[in-house]
């Protein structure tokens, strides 16, 4: 299931390790998480649901879902599609029994900052190097061991603007932020702490308190704060079928992480619903690493995504069905196949119109929804915004919301594109710093720039439901005084 | 919406359901009016606890009731409410508190309840994983018909038998004025509309002072901010409510294997805050991790809020107000209106249908607050 050749990565393993799970050896490469070596080894079942003991797979890939959640060195609980694993681990899927393990002690540590930033995805670190770059204190936390956020599995190359590194491999483009972000910490100007989860809000005023713990090392921080930028991304939609919680349902999302970033295949022959670019490129991220896709189906009765990503799918011999969806997946523990069917103008299946799909694997990609569960907790003013993705944080044209000092960028402000994102974290950056060390001509240019072109990247057709999405939230702001 | 009701209950939390309910067996038609959804305010935020074991003769009795109404309500109401009946095991840390503890243990047995002292080595037969040391314990209160119910199961399950029985429920109806002739009640003004009735009954939880202002009555009650926190899953290990009066720490485990629980938040609050505290956060999980160490590799998911409505006494305000009939208070639970609104329900229902209530409560009415004749109930947690 490791894939060995790849047009576009390449996978140098790290030393071979090897760790118990369930009393059996199994295989591993440092540098791997517990789960995605564990879907190596052909081990899809990670956890069983509470009430009905229903059999979980692999479906995120990045903390949010739970349905990896297993016993580690006897602690109960551990997210393992986030957690490395180690060289004689213990891992039992029996998450539930009482912690065995000795507890080694926490620590607490206070830090006051200017400026926090909630998630380091391409969103957060370009706000971290903004912010940064102008002499303030930043403080940039993400849950995720390794910084970059979603980029980290992006394999294909950007569009828009040359100067927005179109052209460019979401996964260079992290590489890139990174160093940028590296050698400002080098310099003392950011702190990063990643494997931290901010968990609370708990007050506002002249500054911002709020809660974060790492759970590897039991540190548990109070952090005060005089800005806080919360770019915490978004997650995967779930669809509502039979058969949607077995194993080898995945979001697409967590496809393109067990692929592009641990070079493991989720599985042999895919369905993948929904044919917006996420879909289609997954889809084809999925060729690319030998996985065969059955079909692409998508609710709607066009294609969503860029013609550009369906012509190279329909090249590769990938139909693509529109007004057809899935009715129904099947499979004793694991998917075995699934019921796809046409779909009316009223969204009813049409009936005879069943197909019955072989496939191992059923990917979604249907659309995300914003994560803005800390913005919501501090109490910013929200509204419910379909064409932004679900409730999202009403802000202006600078990121700020409605609670002073508090912005938004990237994904969890709406969900849009990297590529939008990068500019919403610089533009919320440099908001929050001129905040604190004022506005000059310099900053305004920089400002009016980073709009302009953060609106000529909303242009065109493909861009028209961000656009209307912020239209509502800007008219919105304006409206509360924001 | 209604014009008219032989009696209108303002607040959808367990007490006004319950008592809806209870008026309906009597024929008496109720109107409940709501200002959110029902069990939004203190019900559905609860520690879901039901507990006999007090220090005042007024609350055991309450409590002994509805325990005995609890055991049947699912039969009699014909939905579930969640009912376990694990007992309460309340830690004695001194011999100060022992002294207390054989008092409320003499008081309540002669109430005919079956409560026992256990010796400390006894503790972890109830409940495994408490560190006795850690807890500076020295022995335990025990009764096994204490328990939890599911406050949001219980509310709901009065309400719709309620509803079956032709009350009314108005939810996302704020009340706006009380209208008197200055003796007794007249109508109840909503954002909704206006309602002719002789009866108001004041069960608005945090929120009755502000209702009783409306009609001009001063209630000396005050909403205290409290905090819950509930952990991830883990298998069933005790069915117990552990507390403390000296620590102020409650905590259970629930059906689904969560730890939830309270303790008094470090920072008094009263007014109407609903932030949770980080000082809660960290108060709440050191005390329970010295009261159960194994529980320091395990997850908290949530904190919220929620509002004690606190008496002087902490004992409910039940009953007409002298000076304008029809005014009747339910309200001033100091936390514990979830555990006695099955008895409450039923007494008041009694009082407004002009019937002898089956327990004294002239002792519980507003004006003892005035007369200065009440003594604290000392068994208060949270």
């Amino acid at each position: 299931m490791r894939i060995d050749i790849h047009p576009i990565l390449q996978f140098d393993r790290e030393r071979e390790i090897s760790f118990l799970y369930n009393g059996n050896k199994i295989k591993a490469f440092e540098g791997e998480t517990i789960a995605s070596a564990l879907h190596a080894a052909g081990i899809k079942v990670l956890s069983h649901s509470i009430k009905l003991n229903r059999p979980r797979g692999f479906f995120c890939g990045i903390g949010k879902c739970s349905s990896c959640l297993m016993r580690v060195n006897g602690v109960p609980n551990v997210r393992t599609c986030i957690t490395p694993v180690e060289d004689g681990m213990v891992v039992e899927s029996d998450v539930q029994q009482l912690p065995s393990a000795e507890f080694p002690g926490s620590n607490k540590e206070d830090i006051s900052v200017d400026i926090l930033v909630v998630g380091a995805g391409p969103a957060g670190i370009s706000a971290a190097i903004e912010a940064g770059k102008r002499g303030v204190s930043v403080l940039l936390v993400d849950e995720n061991p390794m910084l970059g956020g979603q980029l980290i599995k992006q394999t294909h190359k950007f569009f828009g603007s040359r100067k927005e590194r179109a052209g460019t491999r979401g996964i260079k483009i992290a590489e890139e932020l990174e160093e940028q972000v590296r050698e400002l910490e080098k310099n003392g100007k950011v702190k990063i702490l990643p494997g931290t989860s901010v968990f609370g809000y708990y007050g506002g005023g002249s500054s911002h308190m709020l809660g974060a713990a790492n759970k590897m090392s039991n540190v548990m921080y109070h952090i005060n704060a005089k800005k806080v930028i919360f770019a915490c991304g978004a997650q995967e939609n779930m669809l509502s079928f039979p058969g949607n919680d077995l194993p080898g349902v995945y979001g697409a999302g967590g496809v393109q992480t067990l692929m592009n970033v641990y070079g493991i295949k989720p599985g042999k022959r895919v369905l993948m619903i929904g044919a917006g670019n996420v879909g289609l490129i997954v889809s084809y991220q999925l060729l690319q690493a030998g996985v065969e896709v059955d079909r692409v189906v998508e609710a709607m009765p066009r294609i969503g995504g860029y013609s550009v990503h369906a012509a190279k799918l329909r090249r590769n011999g990938v139909p693509i069905y529109t007004s057809h969806s899935v009715k129904e997946v099947y499979g004793k523990d694991r998917v075995e196949g699934a019921i796809v069917a046409k779909l009316d103008e009223n969204w009813n299946f049409v009936e005879g119109s069943e197909e019955d799909v072989k496939c191992d694997t059923v990917c979604l990609a249907v659309g995300l929804t914003p994560s803005a569960r800390l913005l919501f907790q501090a109490g910013v003013k929200r509204d419910y915004i379909p064409e932004a993705g679900g409730y999202v944080a009403i802000h202006n044209m600078e990121m700020e919301t409605s609670v002073k000092g508090i912005y938004v960028a990237g994904d969890s402000s709406g969900i849009e594109e990297a590529s939008t994102a990068m500019l919403e974290g610089k533009i919320a950056g440099l908001s929050a710093s001129i905040s604190l060390t004022g506005r000059d001509s310099s900053t305004t240019a920089k400002m009016e720039e980073y709009i302009k072109t953060l609106e000529e990247m909303r242009r065109g057709p493909f861009g028209s439901k961000a656009r209307e999405a912020k239209r509502k939230i800007l008219e919105e702001a304006s409206n509360e005084g924001i | 919406m209604i014009e008219k009701a032989d009696v209108v209950i303002v607040g959808g939390g367990v007490n006004g359901c319950a008592l809806a309910y209870e008026l309906s067996l009597k024929g008496i038609k109720a109107v409940v009016v709501e200002r959110k959804h029902l069990a939004s305010g203190a019900t559905g935020r609860c520690g879901a606890g039901i507990r006999q074991q007090w220090s005042s003769r007024e609350n055991a009795a309450l409590a002994i009731e509805s325990v005995r109404i609890f055991e049947r309500l699912e039969e009699e109401l014909g939905s579930s409410i969640g009912l376990r009946q694990g007992g309460y095991l309340i830690a004695i840390h001194d011999e100060k508190d022992m002294e207390q503890a054989e008092k409320n243990v003499e008081m309540q047995r002669s109430l005919g309840l079956d409560v026992s002292i256990l010796e400390a080595d006894e503790i972890n037969d109830i409940v495994p994983i408490l560190d006795i040391e850690g807890m500076k314990a020295i022995g335990a209160t025990f009764c096994p018909t204490d328990g939890h119910a599911d406050p949001f199961k219980t509310t709901y399950a009065y309400a719709n038998a309620a509803m079956r029985n032709g009350a009314e429920i108005y939810r996302f109806t704020e009340v706006q004025d009380i209208v008197t002739d200055g003796e007794e009640i007249k109508a109840v003004r909503t954002n909704r509309g206006t309602i002719k009735t002789g009866v108001v009954v004041n069960a608005a939880g945090a929120w009755s002072k502000k209702i009783a202002e409306m009609a001009g009555i001063e209630l000396p009650n005050v909403p205290y901010k409290k905090e819950i926190i509930v952990t991830e899953r883990m298998t069933r290990i005790f069915d117990a409510m552990v507390i403390s009066f000296r620590d102020g720490i409650y905590f259970s485990q629930q059906d689904e294997g969560q730890i939830l629980g309270g303790i008094p938040p470090p920072e008094t609050v009263t007014g109407y805050k609903t932030e949770p505290t980080l000082s809660f956060l960290e108060h709440m999980s050191s005390t329970l991790t010295r009261y159960a160490p194994v529980l320091k590799h395990i997850n908290v998911l949530r904190q919220w809020t929620g509002f004690y409505d606190v008496t002087p006494d902490a004992l409910p305000i039940l009953g007409e107000v002298k000076g304008l009939k029809g005014f009747i208070q339910c309200n001033g639970f100091s936390g514990h209106g979830f555990m006695l609104s099955p008895m409450v329900a039923k007494l008041l229902a009694q009082l407004i249908a002009g019937e002898k209530t089956s327990l004294p409560i002239g002792r519980l009415n507003l004006e003892r607050f005035e007369k200065m004749d009440f003594e604290k109930e000392k068994s208060v947690v949270g």
